[in-house]
């Protein structure tokens, strides 16, 4: 379009909208470099100092701010993030390989796993709560909220599978089963390498997003928090910069994830071109 | 075996075990994840269904049916309150979201015309999501409160005298947080269905002396309608299940029904809170459906 003034206004305005979804996050690392234990979570800065980040990993000395209960959490929730990645995963994987052929009642199916990223947490969490309770089973982590995390990320990377599939040239394994090669060693030589930057991907997806959740886990998970209830723990109480420097180091830890991801993708990016040079040759 | 074995002497007995061993094999492939779903999505759901007419006392329910849990919840105040604060709360926000981000979508799918910046302006918005959902929302307490970054601005420069204490813990402020929260949502589905609009189509426009607003009016925004419609699917679902937000920023003056059960959840009545979930499910049901009738998805995507 040559409407200049116009696009000029549209750039304009989202530069604005880019500094408004940024804007809180921004103040919010400032202020974790707020002095302590007398500075509080506002302007203007007191003194610069790291204070808050020594408070988290318990380097200062006690103050009558009691540290964030992290190290337990996080260990839970890294493992229950993995638990969901591998579980959701697999699931994504064996189901939307069931996709790529015509069946009947397909329709239904697709809808029952895409609802369970649609269903709001707390509802799902709360019916969870309740099957436990009736059935007299105990609510934890690794099992009641677990199989909620999963509920939810499975149809995200059956969905980023099947759009993978989509794509996929389905010569190339009847070519191996024609040589003779058997069904399982077709998958491991020639389907997963095609597959495998969905399968990273549906792994980014589950892991983030069971790492990040917890209107699930709210009610199914019992008394062991994970490192989302305990943030939302502090949201009742006064707030300290505590929490904004663990916010600044969570987002850090997400783009190291990130980082990973990306580096496993160039990896196997270039192990693919490797490949097809080699068969040229 | 045997079966594979017999059924090389007939050639059509040999056709009709392979497509019985192809819906074997789509059969146990599907299997694992439906069952999953059955058992831990469907289930709960139901059991919070049947749950909302179980008997209430003080601490606990036992399963003798009864519609008193139905007739407490829309006989109160506080409920009914909450029911109409959702529904407030979603329509601002799905209104806010759209006003809000409409333009920037706009900017990002029609007017950027170079591929890789239009997808480095995307990956900008989507990277705050790397950030926890929670502390997102928290972030908003330093920006919008009596000494927070917004009042000091606006003080320094002069344009009020005084902090607003508005800003934070009031609606306001919750639906301030759920729309920079959200309105990704809504940005990318329409910056999608606009970058798809065949650019010389709006040149012919232009070129038969059509006005920007006559463009857009009669082109862009009929175009663009099934982003909207998907990108409200996306805000109303989130934001009917909301609860967090409210609680970090509305200091308990904003109760949704998510909030509802939440604190029915904690003081133990099981029975309210499957009420309020089942109201909610309803909720949601009708917003998506009416949404959904708004444009036929399937034939516009």
């Amino acid at each position: 379009m040559n409407a200049t003034g116009i696009k000029f206004g549209l750039g304009l305005y989202t530069a604005l909208f880019i500094v408004f979804l940024y804007g809180p996050l921004v103040v919010l690392g400032i202020l974790s470099f707020q002095t302590g234990p007398e500075g509080g979570p506002q302007f203007p800065i007191i003194e610069w100092s790291t204070y808050w980040y020594r408070h988290l990993f318990g380097l200062t000395p006690p103050s009558r701010i009691a540290p964030l209960p992290i190290e337990q959490a996080l260990v839970r929730s890294l493992t229950l993030a993995v638990m969901t990645m591998v579980v959701s995963t697999v699931l994504g994987v064996t189901a939307a390989q069931a996709f790529r052929r015509k069946f009947r009642g397909s329709g239904v199916v697709f809808y029952l796993i895409v609802l369970g990223m649609m269903v709001p947490g707390v509802l799902v969490g709360l019916g969870m709560a309740l099957v436990a309770n009736a059935f007299g089973i105990d609510r934890h982590w690794w099992g009641t909220a677990f199989v909620l995390h999963v509920v939810y990320t499975f149809p995200f990377a059956f969905l980023v599978m099947l759009a993978i599939f989509n794509r996929f040239d389905p010569s190339v394994e009847e070519a191996s089963w024609s040589l003779g090669v058997s069904p399982a060693r077709t998958f491991r030589k020639i389907t997963f390498p095609l597959i495998f930057p969905g399968v990273l991907s549906a792994m980014l997806f589950a892991f983030t997003l069971s790492y990040d959740e917890f209107s699930r886990t709210l009610f199914a998970s019992g008394r062991d928090l994970t490192l989302p209830l305990a943030i939302y723990g502090t949201f009742s109480v006064e707030v300290h910069p505590n929490v904004f420097a663990f916010g600044v180091l969570t987002t850090l830890f997400s783009f190291a994830l990130l980082g990973t991801y990306a580096i496993l993708m160039a990896m196997s990016v270039r192990r693919a071109r490797r490949v097809a040079i080699q068969e040229e040759a | 075996m045997t079966m594979a074995a017999t059924s090389q002497d007939r050639p059509a007995e040999a056709a009709a075990s392979q497509d019985g061993k192809r819906s074997d094999r789509t059969f146990w492939l599907l299997a694992p994840g439906v069952i999953w779903m059955l058992l831990f999505l469907v289930l709960p759901i139901a059991m919070m269904v049947y749950v909302s007419f179980w008997t209430q006392t003080t601490f606990k329910i036992e399963p003798t049916l009864t519609l008193k849990s139905w007739i407490t919840f829309f006989s109160s105040d506080t409920y009914i309150g909450a029911l109409w604060t959702t529904v407030r709360i979603w329509l601002i926000v799905l209104v806010a979201t759209l006003v809000v981000g409409y333009p920037a979508a706009l900017f990002v799918g029609l007017f950027v015309r170079n591929k890789t910046l239009s997808t480095a302006l995307l990956v900008l918005c989507v990277i705050p999501f790397w950030t926890s959902f929670l502390i997102r929302v928290l972030a908003w307490r330093p920006m919008l409160g009596k000494e927070g970054a917004i009042n000091m601005i606006l003080m320094n420069l002069g344009i009020v005298d005084q902090p607003i204490e508005v800003l934070l813990f009031s609606e306001l402020s919750v639906i301030i947080g759920m729309t920079q929260i959200y309105c990704v949502f809504m940005v990318g589905p329409i910056a999608f269905m606009l970058g798809r609009i065949d650019p010389s189509v709006l040149e012919a426009a232009q070129d038969l002396g059509a006005g920007f607003w006559r463009i857009f009016r009669t082109i862009i925004l009929p175009l663009s309608m099934p982003g909207v419609v998907v990108g409200a699917i996306f805000v109303s679902v989130m934001v009917l299940g909301e609860f967090a937000t409210a609680a970090a920023l509305s200091g308990r003056k904003v109760n949704l029904l998510g909030n509802i059960i939440v604190t029915q959840v904690g003081s133990l009545k099981w029975a309210f809170a499957a009420v309020a979930g089942v109201v909610l499910t309803v909720l949601m049901g009708i917003v998506v459906a009416a949404l959904l009738r708004v444009v036929d998805l399937r034939k516009e995507l």
